[in-house]
């Protein structure tokens, strides 16, 4: 079931120092491998659709997450406050050797509201992984901190303000030599900003977008209808705001690489997202659609680079940038 | 995996995704219409409790609805739908011969095994997936009575598209059956202390069901409800409180023990 298959296209990407078999990531917090896996027919390692998998964000200490309701529909899209919710990162490493046999790279998405919280995340992994028998561990080799986070002085996420977000990438980066993305919100008014303050802390790479803060109301009380009031919005609503985000930064940053994502349903979104400069993709709300969507946007995308005469990802990268 | 109508995907499949599932039946009662789905390879599977998560016909729908299985008969399912929003409005409007994408069996089932006597406690949509329990429980032999409340006589005429022989129904207007909740009738009941309560509905039913049960040294399941994006586990939206803490009503549950359940 290899995706790479037929015509000349050649799907395989390099983001960083990870060489991938095809552009697709999952969005943090959209699949969850051990949930698939444990209804699949087959096995399901074996037949993983991403070229790497980012799980739901860690943070230090225990969430229990937002009260519900938790999501709902919005026109072309959804709202979540889910709120982190996630087992902390104790007993998020005892279950890694439930997945360790995952071929594919992993990119742990770290979250937290101080510097220091996510410091300690990456630290107690680093530690782990120095000491822990090499089957009972993922291919843990990456980072992708979430600075989407309350800040927990101003209550604003960190990754509004380019200080903040220097100081979380600033924390991690002596702690690991893994390759180390920050994901950027698009709650911002310079997005550019934000994403130079993370490179000159240390980060390596980006991925944009996470969320937009937004609201939706319950039509019978006029009241907010998430448990948490706000929200972040996903799905193809945000489609062009990500692209317009992910260009920006591609054009201010050449040569950093970038993860792009935001409402991709079909492999023309994610060819969108490379003509706009990423090297990779994250599929985020599409997963909430269809169990196959992967496959099917990963087999999209390779028509449409067939189509269009295109022998890989990077063949089609920053076609959108430029005059 | 059978070719009927139920695509066979060329790898593996994912808890029966099933596309192009064509409508065989569709019957309206009141408030509430019964669909019938040819869909052999989640049939095969699904156990009473269990739900499906069911795509939207149209291009301005984006998440799929969970829906409990009603009936599970021969390679047909069930499912009873109640126009509440634009999307379960829309499925309410399918018709015979049109298709739909189903994925299923999802989430946990009611244990029947050993059961002998039971009671079923349905409010509005929620008696769904108990019309699966009564059959599950009926060709076990088990004894079935099934209390069911609704809010006027049009969201009563759901009562017509159940097939239990002891079926009692309340209406809060009470234009139908008794006049008050099912609580009304629980209140009637000579209930023998081997009885297994089996109850679904809104909130505040689990609430007082469990309070019924407790008193009553009753022990049972509730099926609970939330608003879901995913259906699969993965992305958090549905979780409830539990004893257990937080669970998720589409992977943990949507059955969880009476006692556990925090209403």
């Amino acid at each position: 079931m290899s995706p790479a298959q037929a015509g000349s296209v050649d799907l395989s990407v390099r983001l960083g120092p990870l060489r991938l078999e095809h552009p697709l990531l999952d969005a943090s917090g959209t699949f969850d491998l051990l949930e698939y896996a444990r209804r699949y027919d087959g096995d399901y390692f074996a037949d993983f659709p991403y070229s790497a998998y980012v799980p739901k964000t860690v943070t230090a200490d225990a969430r229990t997450g937002n009260p519900a309701p938790r999501v709902t529909e919005t026109p072309a899209g959804m709202i979540n406050a889910i709120g982190l919710e996630n087992p902390g990162i104790e007993r998020w490493i005892a279950g890694l050797p439930e997945w360790a046999r995952l071929r594919q790279p992993v990119i742990v998405s770290v979250g937290g509201n101080t510097p220091e919280q996510y410091a300690a995340v990456v630290a107690a992994l680093e530690a782990h992984m120095a000491s822990a028998p090499a089957d009972e561990v993922p291919r843990i080799e990456g980072y992708e901190l979430n600075v989407s986070c309350p800040n927990v002085s101003s209550g604003l996420q960190i990754g509004a303000d380019p200080a903040a977000t220097a100081g979380v990438v600033g924390a991690c980066r002596p702690l690991t030599t893994r390759f180390l993305l920050a994901k950027l919100t698009p709650n911002v008014g310079d997005v550019t900003l934000i994403a130079r303050a993370a490179v000159d802390a240390g980060a390596d790479a980006l991925s944009l977008v996470n969320t937009f803060k937004a609201m939706v109301l319950d039509a019978q009380t006029l009241r907010p209808f998430l448990g948490n009031r706000t929200g972040g919005l996903c799905g193809p609503a945000i489609k062009p705001i990500a692209l317009r985000m992910v260009a920006e930064v591609a054009q201010a940053l050449p040569g950093v690489p970038v993860v792009g994502m935001g409402g991709v349903m079909s492999g023309l979104d994610a060819l969108e997202f490379i003509a706009c400069g990423a090297t990779a993709v994250a599929v985020g709300a599409a997963n909430f659609t269809a169990l196959e969507a992967p496959q099917r946007i990963l087999s999209e995308l390779r028509d449409e680079l067939n189509a269009r005469g295109l022998a890989s990802p990077a063949a089609a990268r920053g076609l959108a940038l430029g005059a | 995996m059978s070719q009927t109508a139920d695509t066979a995907h060329e790898h593996p499949s994912l808890w029966a995704e099933s596309s192009h599932c064509r409508v065989a039946a569709v019957l309206h009662y009141g408030a509430f219409t019964a669909l019938e789905l040819i869909a052999p390879a989640v049939a095969r599977r699904a156990a009473p409790g269990q739900f499906v998560m069911v795509t939207v016909p149209g291009a301005g729908f984006l998440l799929r609805r969970p829906l409990s299985l009603f009936t599970v008969r021969g390679d047909r399912v069930g499912l009873l739908v109640e126009a509440r929003g634009s999307g379960s409005e829309r499925l309410t409007r399918l018709e015979v011969g049109q298709s739909v994408d189903i994925a299923g069996p999802l989430g946990s089932a009611f244990p029947t095994r050993g059961v002998t006597n039971a009671l079923l406690v349905g409010g509005g949509i929620g008696s769904a997936p108990l019309q699966f329990v009564a059959d599950d429980l009926a060709a076990a032999g088990a004894g079935v009575t099934a209390a069911f409340g609704f809010r006027d006589f049009r969201a009563a005429r759901a009562a017509g598209a159940f097939s239990i022989d002891r079926l009692w129904v309340a209406t809060e207007d009470g234009s139908v059956g008794r006049a008050g909740t099912v609580l009304h009738i629980l209140a009637d009941l000579d209930v023998s202390s081997a009885t297994t309560v089996y109850a679904c509905g809104p909130t505040p039913m689990i609430a007082a069901v469990q309070h019924w049960t407790l008193a009553e040294g009753l022990h049972g399941y509730a099926s609970l409800e939330a608003h879901m994006a995913c259906g699969t586990g993965s992305c958090h939206g549905c979780v409830v409180d539990t004893a257990r803490g937080k669970l998720r009503v589409c992977s943990e549950g949507p059955v969880f023990p009476l006692d556990e359940v925090r209403p």
